[in-house]
């Protein structure tokens, strides 16, 4: 076989490639998408995605989907400019759930004790889908990082607060009130953490009452839409092929 | 080229048993806490602990104990190390072995930082209930924001018992009671494989069809219009609409479920209630200190001024949580690790009662081989070569005093 003859003999045999293609380039998106994006998450998401007694109404509703966004642009402009593919964000996620699952599963409990009502990560798939939803319905980037970034961070705190609402029912200990969450990180001893490095509730948001929630969230999908542009001109600048000129060799 | 490849996978055979022979084989525990590894004078010259007690050497699984004792904030405190501005009382232990079910200091319970002053001592109590079965190192420890943990002595302690047997129950102000080790878990795993499922069902829609060959070459021939189709939208529609909705009803009924919640309770506590120690009536003045490297003794010129109305005799010196005690003048009866005790450490040129209004000019040597163990010769290589403690006196009565001594170190090598 000269190196001007297809690899294939027929439609079918192409096909079977094509599909074989599909199945190893999926495989190894997936797998490094998980590992970028888990690391990523854990160095600026981090206790914040850890701890339920970090997740509050202000700064982890802002950091949390800000810090977030970054793969799921990039690996949705890839997909999308390259092969109209709209499952760039959903599929960063379903990676980053897994490995953080594994993790905290096998690591935070497995090894170290920390009860799994203490330690679960936050979800972020209804952003993801509606992400990838606008991105295939408006076909545009603007469109998707203005309207989807901003889904991002509004869809945040609602999409957690089922499974973090019922830690966050008071408690009298000892004589002083606390959430249930409070008393998890409490009670279950982390030396290397102590209560101090907690980021939670600070900042000068006092004008709208017990309300802060929103608001945050609100300021979050602001920020993602500028971290969403940012990081889809990755995605673009990775996805695009260069070719070298002969002259310039 | 066949003998040689069987060659190869038979050697990688054989490394792959001894890699993981020695991985299986021999697997120690790593039982401390680094409190070995923390700079000399950060031990020496920030928090002092002293009369710990820790109430049971052995433990059920569900039973507790106490962490008791005192510590003094160091007037001298490093210049190096932020001041305990900020704080939290912690407890050095590898990981939730056993759980915190309170922490007070001076009788107040701190779930949170504290601010705490330079030259007081405070009373502190630590109730730990057992979780994990095992052998654990039980430290107090004191975390300083700026400054990093500065961890007390530790005992061992034995959890007996099983884990499976652990409960937390807690009684909320909803008036339900709940067992905080699981509370909660089935409601979590079930939003999270929910949406995951939802996630999977995205990418089950689009990988179906084929992906990056065919739609690649598409694109590049000018066809992108024709990849997306109208039922794609129409079920990209579904899924947009589907997961908004889904939101907003799991949210309303959260709610209705959960009509009381709080939002996470922070803030410094201040104004911690400390202990009132004995007046002072013995002054000491350092004339100087150094330590012996080949020895493993420090020594220490003491002028030592009796201003009270009783005899007084030197009995302990404490740094770094080692206890170096005369034993003619101090046993101790609390059971204090044995590795943090020198029963015999402290000597002194003349430790015969010091009278009222008398002043005496002593040579004092603390020796035993925590100097090494516990890396506090390393003291001469840190960066601010002072040596700090605290001197018991003991009166004719037995009453105790307690003095600060804080001064240069000098290393003497040969």
């Amino acid at each position: 076989m000269s190196a001007s003859q297809s690899a294939v003999r027929s439609r079918a045999e192409a096909v079977k490639v094509s599909r074989t293609f599909d199945w190893m380039i999926l495989f190894t998106l997936f797998f490094v998408v998980l590992g970028g994006y888990h690391i990523h998450y854990m160095l600026t998401g981090g206790d914040w995605d850890f701890w339920t007694d970090w997740k509050d109404r202000r700064l982890w509703v802002t950091v949390a989907p800000i810090v977030s966004i970054t793969f799921p642009a990039a690996v949705q402009a890839c997909l999308w400019y390259r092969y109209r593919l709209p499952f760039g964000a959903v599929v960063c996620v379903l990676g980053l759930l897994l490995g953080e699952w594994v993790n905290r599963y096998l690591n935070f409990w497995g090894w170290t004790y920390f009860p799994v009502n203490f330690c679960f990560p936050s979800n972020l798939m209804p952003g993801a889908i509606v992400l990838d939803g606008i991105m295939l319905l408006g076909g545009s980037m603007t469109l998707t990082a203005v309207v989807g970034g901003l889904a991002w961070g509004l869809l945040f705190y609602p999409g957690n607060w089922p499974v973090i609402a019922p830690l966050h029912v008071p408690v009298e200990y000892n004589g002083m009130m606390m959430t249930l969450a409070d008393l998890q990180g409490y009670n279950y001893v982390r030396t290397g953490t102590p209560e101090y490095i907690r980021m939670v509730e600070k900042g000068t948001l006092r004008t709208f009452g017990k309300d802060v929630a929103p608001v945050s969230a609100f300021f979050s999908g602001f920020v993602s839409i500028i971290i969403y542009f940012l990081w889809h001109f990755f995605g673009r600048w990775f996805a695009s092929t260069d070719f070298i000129s002969s002259e310039n060799l | 080229m066949k003998l040689l490849k069987d060659k190869v996978a038979k050697l990688s055979f054989v490394a792959l048993l001894a890699a993981s022979s020695a991985a299986m084989l021999y697997t120690p525990t790593a039982a401390a806490h680094g409190e070995k590894s923390q700079a000399a004078f950060m031990r020496m010259r920030t928090i002092h602990w002293f009369d710990l007690n820790w109430s049971k050497e052995e433990v059920k699984v569900n039973d507790t104990m106490t962490v008791t004792g005192k510590f003094y904030v160091f007037l001298g405190w490093p210049e190096t190390v932020d001041k305990p501005e900020v704080s939290f009382l912690n407890v050095g232990i590898p990981g939730p072995v056993f759980i915190r079910q309170g922490s007070w200091i001076g009788g107040q319970l701190v779930p949170r930082s504290v601010s705490l002053e330079l030259g007081e001592t405070y009373e502190f109590k630590v109730l730990l209930k057992a979780r994990r079965p095992g052998d654990w190192h039980v430290h107090s420890m004191m975390n300083v924001q700026g400054g990093g943990p500065i961890i007390g002595p530790g005992k061992w302690t034995t959890i007996t018992g099983s884990m499976k047997d652990f409960v937390n129950p807690v009684t909320t102000l909803t008036g339900e009671t709940i067992d905080l080790e699981t509370y909660n878990l089935d409601n979590t795993y079930f939003w999270h494989a929910l949406w995951y499922a939802l996630g999977l069902a995205w990418l089950a829609y689009w990988i179906r069809k084929p992906m990056f060959i065919p739609r690649s070459i598409a694109m590049e021939s000018g066809k992108a219009n024709t990849l997306i189709t109208a039922t794609d939208r129409k079920v990209g529609m579904a899924f947009v609409a589907g997961t908004i909705a889904l939101v907003a009803t799991a949210m309303t009924s959260t709610n209705e479920k959960y009509p009381i919640t709080t939002p996470l309770q922070a803030g410094l506590l201040r104004g911690m209630k400390t202990v009132e120690m004995p007046a002072k009536t013995v002054t000491v003045k350092v004339e100087d200190a150094t330590y012996r490297v080949p020895g493993r003794a420090m020594q220490m010129t003491l002028k030592i001024t009796n201003n009270g109305d009783s005899a007084v005799r030197l009995g302990e010196f404490n740094t770094a949580s080692v206890r170096f005690l005369d034993s003619a003048v101090l046993e101790d009866t609390t059971g204090y690790p044995d590795d943090l005790l020198a029963e015999d450490g402290l000597t002194v040129s003349d430790n015969s009662p010091l009278a009222p209004g008398q002043t005496r000019t002593v040579q004092v040597t603390a020796s035993d081989a925590a100097w090494e163990v516990y890396r506090l010769a390393d003291l001469i290589y840190d960066p601010d070569s002072r040596f700090a403690g605290l001197l018991f006196f003991f009166d004719e009565a037995g009453k105790r005093q307690m003095i600060t001594v804080d001064a240069p170190l000098i290393p003497v090598f040969i």
